[in-house]
């Protein structure tokens, strides 16, 4: 079995004799025994085979992953055969990770030198950080005496790979550890970061892999991910599943008792209220908002409403805040000295905070994994209980909170996706693996299906990335500007073109995508930042809300936009929501699961009690929740039909702008997007309305003057391949245009340093869409744009799971109930309330242009 | 609706050009042939069309106009430091092109133009500030400065480039940019603006951007608008849009 679970549990005793006794001494000191995650983990450690540890922060993972690698230097230092190399590879997403793992590795060697000193054994073993902070003379220093543990990110480890004389220095690297892999294998890092260990287990074959996880699912994908594959097949891993020993306190509050007749101003009120009890009653409390904004905004009202109660003990943490401030936060934080620290997901990552007692969660965390890894940082220490309380703001987050909070008491995990055969990722690794060393493009190939993103990466997929790299796409005279890579068709070989290439490599190398900012201007004063999508459909005389200010739009420049206060005029273009984070397929589907129980109880005729002890039962919730959640589901019954899982409803409201057809889809936004986009594409090649969108996690609604073929479209969508649509869908679209320009970013098409200057992103986003048009132009079908729309489908929106639901509905698992109503049912409420603006009717440009120019003529002509 | 294609009497929107009937002469401008290696030296690798596009679209409004004359009315090459040899290529071959399939070519000097002495003599080609068409009472200027010649004081219509003009069109959430012709009044003259043939970027959203040309600096509210892409769409004037 090459990816097993570890069942082989070692005593205390084992352990401490199979650890240099200087270590074990150590670990007996300061510890006493082992944590459960070290008793599996260490010995595979020692024997170097393959180990992914999945446990929840606090549980000694960290020491489970270096015990073994600390014991092995420590031996040869002894014997003074310790060598001036990298022995050890540490990875981790955040750089602020790094600079704890330097500290929690230093703290025992710096101990166990001072045993060892009394022995009159000094040691001598190096720890270095290197990461994008690292200044030029760290780094001389580190290829000079080069460090044994080597603590770096993934984009930095890339780098040093590429570095000639530093990469000397990790060819007998023995351990590669990857820690919060399960942040990273999301996303395209982590893709990135697949490629990189198969190029570091090409410098060194027996290299062991350890991967380090929070409590995850599905387990056994995140084993294949760390390890690759070998001959069509993964590498041998032994998984250590340390289920949670934290016992859970997770409630759901909602802090207001009536969420249905109720403004904005009392929801605030009352949420400002019950956080600060809940602060008050703790000693420190972690609060999660989703946003960057909400993270402020809970700060400053804290602040504001309870004067001197939160000045100098509350901080807010996200990625816009400067370095320093986030530093000086963390620090008082493990301190002590703060009593609430908001933030948006940066907390999310095992930063050592210190002791938390409780976390809030504003609004709902959108996964179990999400909830358990949120809840988790709270009770540090092995033995404290995790508490959480959840607050939310209307019934649906209720619904949802209360089942995911159900879900993680119980430990069903949602699922993540792992992104595949990312065209772009590939590109800047080949463009890498070339300035290295010249190699034979079948090699490359077979090397690159070794990583588990790219297993069954297609051969011609391949070849089209070779020859984009190879400037294929230029004439032979340009070649020198467009070409990355030499390539010899001959020999088959391939290597590095020109003297630039490494400079053009280290300084454009990762795959977080810059988001442009728009600059609001007042006068000469800054007001605030605008999203770049946003600025796309302003025009002059627009008015529109930034910071609950209403502002007119005069004039743009580059980036920047000078505007005039408007107070008193209505918003003409409503405010631009930035893509929030969507709820999990599998955590929608226990809500769907949940639905369905209660439908039935309503349609056995049971009472209102025994629903209301079902529903405590079930939900592990109180009386009120239980009360909340019967009265909605019942409102609900009565007035239309509960859907679920299945039956999908779809419900058809007439009022005066027209028609809208409600979806209650709740299957999560990535989903719903892919569905909805779907339906209304195909709506509009069927009849010429223009259709309006709106969507969320539970459901969209198209609208439109005219009568939609809801059932025809249906019957399309059902005949037709998704991909097909989708595909068609999405080509005019703004999100295609904005993922194409982080695909060509990271394939190098746009550099973001070149010729020694840095390209700021707004020049980048101004280029990125004549770059699309051009590149359409040479090739509809070019193998960076083919990644844009793969990312679109795949990783924005969710097309294998809409594919799944589109044969639920095929095989009649899902049944389709319609009904007409004079108003939305409750369970719409929220959809609607998003406002009908979403996305226009997917059109081609041509055919937009057609559309609008009819209707402005029709204006000027009356 | 076709006379709205007629920009002004005697003046029709062909593609990207303007076809002046009685002198059977083509307008078109801002080509900036050559303008990817301005965006290659700034690290974006835009591949090379706009030679292959302008062409295009040059022989398509060649084959529906037949004109006896063509004005390229300014910037037929984008500068940007040295000329590489391709682009002197690309843009002789431009030339060469129009050369055998109409009698006369004129080129107006842009602000983009050093190129333009060499070339003239290469060729043996007429290189104006501006042209002035007395029979329609007509300026063709490119625009980046006010013109001070007598023509100018006596012409009734300008016909100026350089700003790349172009127009989004939204509704809701939606907006997409096209390249446009644009007509209104500068001190007492009919003013057009034509938009650029360059293919490689679209053009400045004048509903959103601040004007650069000096003949442009007022309010652009009255200015009427057609919007380009597979033909001309009259949008009426650009302050009805915004409402």
């Amino acid at each position: 079995m090459p990816i097993e679970f570890d069942k082989e549990k070692l005593s205390d005793e084992q352990l401490f004799a199979m650890l240099h006794p200087l270590l074990s001494d150590w670990f007996k000191n300061k510890f006493g025994s082992f944590t459960e995650a070290q008793r599996y983990a260490i010995k595979n450690i020692c024997y170097l085979q393959n180990t992914l540890i999945s446990a929840p922060t606090g549980t000694g993972k960290t020491l489970s992953a270096f015990a073994a690698v600390l014991s092995e230097l420590i031996t040869l230092s002894e014997r003074k055969e310790l060598e001036d190399r990298v022995y050890c590879i540490y990875c981790s997403p955040l750089k602020a990770l790094s600079r704890d793992i330097e500290r929690n590795l230093n703290e025992p060697l710096n101990e166990i030198n001072e045993s060892a000193k009394k022995i009159g054994k000094g040691l001598n073993i190096r720890v270095a950080v290197r990461t994008g902070d690292t200044s030029t003379s760290e780094r001389s220093a580190m290829l000079k005496k080069p460090p044994h543990i080597l603590i770096t990110t993934p984009e930095s480890l890339a780098i040093v790979l590429n570095a000639p004389k530093f990469r000397e220095n990790l060819k007998e690297a023995k351990w590669l550890i990857i820690d919060e892999i399960h942040a990273l294998a999301e996303n395209k890092r982590g893709v990135h970061l697949s490629l990189t260990m198969e190029r570091i287990q090409r410098l060194n074959p027996a290299v062991c892999r350890i991967g380090l996880s929070a409590t995850i699912a599905p387990i056994e994908e995140i084993a294949k991910f760390l390890v690759g594959y070998d001959g069509g097949e993964p590498r041998n891993c032994k998984i250590v599943d340390v289920s949670f020993p934290k016992s859970l306190d997770i409630a759901v509050i909602s802090p207001i008792k009536d969420l249905v007749n109720v403004t904005q101003e009392e929801i605030s009120e009352k949420l400002y209220s019950k956080l600060d009890e809940l602060i008050q009653q703790h000693k420190t409390t972690l609060v999660f908002t989703n946003t960057r904004s909400a993270t402020e905004r809970v700060v400053n009202h804290l602040k504001e409403k309870f004067p001197g109660k939160y000045e100098g003990l509350i901080g807010a943490h996200h990625s816009s805040v400067s370095k320093e401030k986030r530093l000086s936060i963390e620090e008082r934080l493990k301190q002590g000295k703060l009593r609430a620290v908001v933030c948006s997901t940066s907390l999310e990552l095992g930063i050592d905070i210190g002791y938390i007692d409780l976390v809030a969660l504003i609004g709902s965390p959108k996964s179990i994994s999400r909830t358990l890894q949120r809840i988790g940082r709270s009770g540090h220490r092995l033995h404290d209980v995790i508490k959480g309380r959840i607050l939310v703001l209307d019934r649906d987050d209720l619904v949802e909170c209360t089942i995911l909070a159900k879900c993680a008491k119980e430990r069903k995990l949602d699922k993540i996706s792992i992104p595949k055969n990312c065209l772009d990722v590939l590109a800047q690794q080949i463009f890498g693996i070339a300035i290295e060393d010249r190699i034979h493009v079948n090699e490359l190939f077979d090397l690159v299906r070794k990583s588990y993103c790219y297993r069954n990466l297609e051969r011609k997929d391949f070849n089209d990335v070779i020859s984009y790299l190879a400037g294929d796409y230029s004439t032979l005279e340009t070649r020198h500007v467009y070409g990355k890579i030499w390539y010899d068709r001959e020999t088959g070989l391939i290597g590095r073109r020109g003297k630039t290439a490494r400079v053009i490599y280290m300084t454009n190398i990762g795959t977080i995508p810059d988001e442009a900012k728009v600059k609001v201007k007042l006068g000469n004063i800054t007001i605030g930042y605008l999203d770049e999508a946003f600025l796309e459909r302003l025009r002059k005389g627009d008015v529109f809300t930034l910071g609950g200010e209403k502002y007119m739009f005069i004039y743009s420049r580059g980036m920047t936009i000078q505007v005039k206060s408007a107070e008193k005029m209505p918003p003409t273009i409503p405010t631009w929501v930035s893509e929030m984070l969507p709820l999990n397929f599998d955590s929608a589907m226990e809500i769907q699961r949940f639905r369905r129980l209660v439908a039935e109880k309503f349609e056995n005729k049971r009472s209102k009690s025994e629903i209301m002890d079902f529903l405590k039962e079930y939900g592990k919730c109180d009386g009120f929740t239980a009360e909340t959640i019967y009265n909605y589901f019942y409102q609900q019954q009565r007035y239309a039909k509960i859907p679920h899982l299945n039956l999908l409803l779809i419900e058809q409201i007439k009022d005066e702008e027209g028609n809208h057809v409600v979806f209650h889809t709740l299957f999560g936004r990535r989903v719903n997007d892919a569905l909805s986009r779907a339906l209304a594409w195909i709506m509009s090649k069927l009849t010429s309305l223009d259709i309006t969108l709106s969507i969320n996690d539970n459901g969209f609604i198209l609208s439109s003057r005219g009568k939609m073929p809801v059932e025809n479209a249906f019957g399309v969508l059902q005949k037709s391949e998704l991909e097909i649509v989708l595909k068609q869908a999405i080509e005019d679209s703004e999100i295609l245009k904005r993922r194409f320009r982080h695909c060509a970013t990271r394939a190098l098409m746009i550099l973001r340093q070149y010729r020694g200057r840095e390209k700021s992103v707004a020049k980048q986003q101004m280029s990125s869409g004549l770059l699309i048009n051009a590149v359409k132009r040479i090739d509809p079908d070019f193998c960076i744009l083919r990644e844009a729309r793969r990312e679109v489908m795949e990783d924005a929106m969710d097309i294998e799971n809409a594919k799944k639901v589109i044969e639920m509905l095929k095989t009649g698992t899902i049944k389709i109930v319609k009904i007409d109503l004079p108003y939305p049912s409750p369970f719409a409420f929220n959809i609607f309330a998003m406002g009908r603006s979403e996305l226009v009717r997917i059109d081609s440009r041509i055919e937009f242009i057609r559309r609008i120019h009819e209707k402005v003529m029709e204006k000027i002509s009356s | 609706m076709s006379e709205r294609l007629k920009i002004f009497n005697g003046a029709k929107i062909e593609g990207l050009g303007l076809f002046i009937e009685p002198e059977k002469m083509l307008i078109v401008a801002d080509l900036h042939l050559g303008i990817e290696e301005m965006y290659n030296r700034q690290g974006i690798m835009v591949p090379r069309t706009n030679y292959a596009e302008i062409k295009k679209n040059l022989c398509w409004m060649i084959e529906r106009t037949k004109p006896k004359k063509i004005v390229i009315n300014g910037d037929i090459k984008h500068e940007f430091g040295e000329i590489s040899k391709q682009e002197w290529r690309e843009v002789l071959s431009i030339i060469d092109f129009i050369s055998t399939n109409v009698k006369e070519l004129v080129l107006i000097k842009g602000n983009h133009d050093k190129i333009l002495g060499p070339l003239a003599e290469l060729k043996g080609l007429r290189i104006l500030d501006e042209l002035y068409i007395k029979g329609e009472s007509l300026l063709i200027t490119h625009g980046h400065e006010i013109s001070n010649s007598n023509e100018y004081e006596k012409a009734k219509t300008l016909i100026i480039a350089h700003e790349h003009p172009a127009v989004s069109v939204r509704e809701g959430m939606r907006s997409e940019l096209y390249k446009c012709f644009l007509k209104g009044n500068f001190l007492g003259k009919k003013l057009i603006v034509m938009p650029s043939m360059n293919s490689i970027a679209i053009g400045s959203n004048v509903l959103r951007e601040k004007t650069l040309s000096p003949y442009l600096q007022q309010d652009l509210g009255k200015f009427e608008c057609w919007a380009i892409e597979d033909k001309p769409y009259y949008f009426g004037k650009l302050g009805a849009l915004n409402e």
